[in-house]
This record gives structure tokens, C-alpha cells and sequence, in this order.
């Protein structure tokens, strides 16, 4: 019989995966409140088409919960469900391919789905997310994870099993290659 | 664009698509969906392996077909089915390819009457003979 942890504002991300592990559905529930936000923003700015945005962060949420033993505290939660919604998203992208409906690439800016909220989008974001899906998926994701999510360089490398200084040089090049995309 | 720009831009990305997100059903939808068995990976987990064993099957069939073929052309002493020869144009032989089909026919040319009796081995006859005799077992 799981005993419901009294949870706060202040509970850690710790306190509530260990509530949850222990069978407290409500802490599930206030790590999805939490994360839920920023992982939309980073599956949309990754290339997720704005329709699919809540499905994919279900997704990321359920595939993390279900693997969170293996969650040993490397990085934070964020950033450790972060990392998941790149590989959820990556799997959508094949099989949106194989079933050619919904191509990922065309997605980080439905134009034919919503023209007014296209519209309302500055021009320079649309070219950022233009260069965006052009990068390698590694570089893109470093690049978001530290400027749109303001990680850390030691952070983004825990949790993308690499070292600071790789993920250093992922961001150069991705910032390289957006100025020469984006101009 | 430089760096700062880009940085600026990236955190406005996807904030639409955040705002739009109903966080309170999306946590329900979550923790309803994790009562549930994950039926659905193990069947992508079922139908990727029935994939893999039957691309498996048909990758070591065709194998052993064109294995069998290549063998098959390299090897001179096997001769093409008689009934081919003998559709085609007798005059397109040569006197080896002659004597090899009649060769098959062996038992058949000794009770023929087309056989000269001077001239019981095939290795003797000519290229002429040999069409001869053939066309007369062709009827």
C-alpha cells in the first residue's frame, strides 16, 4: 500500500519520483505540471508539428516514468525528460515518414495548418527554425538545451553521456552553422 | 544574427505550442495511460521481429537461388534439356553440341535405323551425319 507523500511546492523532483516509485499516481501528476511546459516548447522548437506537441509530451512523460529506475540522478529530471522527448521525437519523425503524413521536417512551422498564428510569428524566429531543422539532430539538440532551456554545458553533458567539452563543441558548430543558415 | 540574437529567438521558440498545452489533462491523460500494460510497445516490439525473420527468409532464399544458378552456369558439363535443342535451328549447332545431345539419345540411336551400321560411334560421325540422324529422331 503506497503512502501519498504530502506534496508542496517546495518537493523536490527526487521526493516525487520516489512517491511515485513507491506508487503515488498525484506525484506523477505534479511532475507532469512542472515539466510539462518546457517540454512542448523544446519538442516544438526541435521539430515537432504543433498538432502533435501534446501527444509527444504524453508520450515523453510515459516512456520516462516507465524508466525511471534507470533515472540515477546524473543530471535533473528536466533535463533527463528532455533527452527522452528528443528520442520520442526522433521515433515519430520514422514513423510519420513511413506513413508519409505527416513529413517532421515540414512541422516546426505548420504554415498550412494555422496561416494566422504563422503570421503572427516574427520573421527572423521562422528563419531561426528554418536553420534549426537543418542541423544534425545532436547539434540541434545541444543548441536548445542550452540556449532555450539555459543548461549548463556539465548539465546538457550528463545527460547526453558525453563530456562538457564535446557538448561545447556541438554548440559552436551549431551556432556556426545557423549564422551561415540565417542570415 | 549573431549568438545573442539567436539565443533571444530560441527561447521564444515553441511558446505557442506551450501555452496551447492543457497541462491539467495532459496529467491526467499521463497517469491514466500508466495503468494501462504497455500492449502497444510490445506489439512494435512482435511486428519488428516477424520484419526482421522474414527479411531474414527471404534475404537467405534468394541467396541460395542465385547461388544455385551461378553454380549451375559454371559448370560445362551439364547440358541443356534435349527437347531445347531440337526446337531450335539444328544448323545454329556446332558438331560438339551435336554429338553431345545425341550422346543423351545414346540408347535410343542404337535401336535406330538411322544409325549406319559402319558406323557405330558417334565420334566418327560428322557434322553432317549428326544433323542427319537428328532431324530423322526429330520425325
Amino acid at each position: 500500500m503506497a503512502h501519498p507523500l504530502p506534496q508542496t511546492e517546495t518537493s523536490s523532483d527526487a521526493t516525487l519520483i520516489r512517491a511515485w516509485q513507491s506508487g503515488d499516481e498525484r506525484a506523477a501528476a505534479e511532475l507532469v505540471a512542472r515539466h510539462a511546459r518546457p517540454l512542448a516548447r523544446f519538442l516544438a522548437a526541435a521539430g515537432a508539428p504543433d498538432a502533435e506537441v501534446d501527444d509527444l509530451v504524453q508520450e515523453t512523460f510515459i516512456r520516462a516514468f516507465r524508466s525511471v529506475d534507470r533515472f540515477r540522478g546524473q543530471c535533473q529530471f528536466r533535463t533527463w525528460l528532455l533527452t527522452i522527448g528528443g528520442n520520442v521525437l526522433k521515433d515519430f519523425g520514422r514513423r510519420a515518414a513511413r506513413r508519409k503524413v505527416v513529413p517532421l521536417d515540414e512541422g516546426v512551422r505548420d504554415v498550412a495548418g494555422d496561416p494566422h498564428e504563422f503570421a503572427e510569428a516574427s520573421e527572423a524566429e521562422a528563419m531561426l527554425a528554418e536553420g534549426l531543422k537543418k542541423l544534425p539532430r545532436l547539434q540541434r539538440e545541444v543548441f536548445l538545451l542550452r540556449a532555450q532551456q539555459g543548461l549548463e554545458y556539465d548539465e546538457i553533458a550528463s545527460a547526453l553521456a558525453t563530456t562538457p567539452g564535446a557538448a561545447r563543441v556541438h554548440y559552436h558548430h551549431a551556432v556556426r552553422r545557423l549564422k551561415e543558415l540565417v542570415k | 544574427m549573431n549568438e545573442e540574437r539567436m539565443i533571444e529567438l530560441a527561447q521564444h521558440l515553441g511558446a505557442r505550442a506551450a501555452e496551447r498545452l492543457n497541462v491539467a489533462a495532459t496529467a491526467r491523460n499521463v497517469v491514466a495511460r500508466l495503468q494501462e500494460p504497455p500492449v502497444e510497445r510490445v506489439a512494435w516490439i512482435q511486428q519488428t521481429w516477424l520484419r526482421i525473420a522474414a527479411t531474414v527468409v527471404v534475404l537467405i532464399g534468394g541467396s541460395f537461388a542465385l547461388l544455385r544458378l551461378r553454380s549451375n552456369e559454371q559448370r560445362p558439363d551439364v547440358i541443356p534439356h534435349v527437347a531445347h535443342f531440337v526446337a531450335d535451328d539444328l544448323n545454329d549447332l556446332s558438331t560438339d553440341q551435336l554429338r553431345d545431345v545425341l550422346a543423351t539419345f545414346d540408347e535410343v540411336v542404337s535401336d535406330s535405323s538411322a544409325v549406319p551400321e559402319s558406323s557405330p560411334d558417334l565420334r566418327e560421325l560428322d557434322a553432317r551425319q549428326l544433323r542427319a540422324m537428328l532431324r530423322s529422331l526429330e520425325g
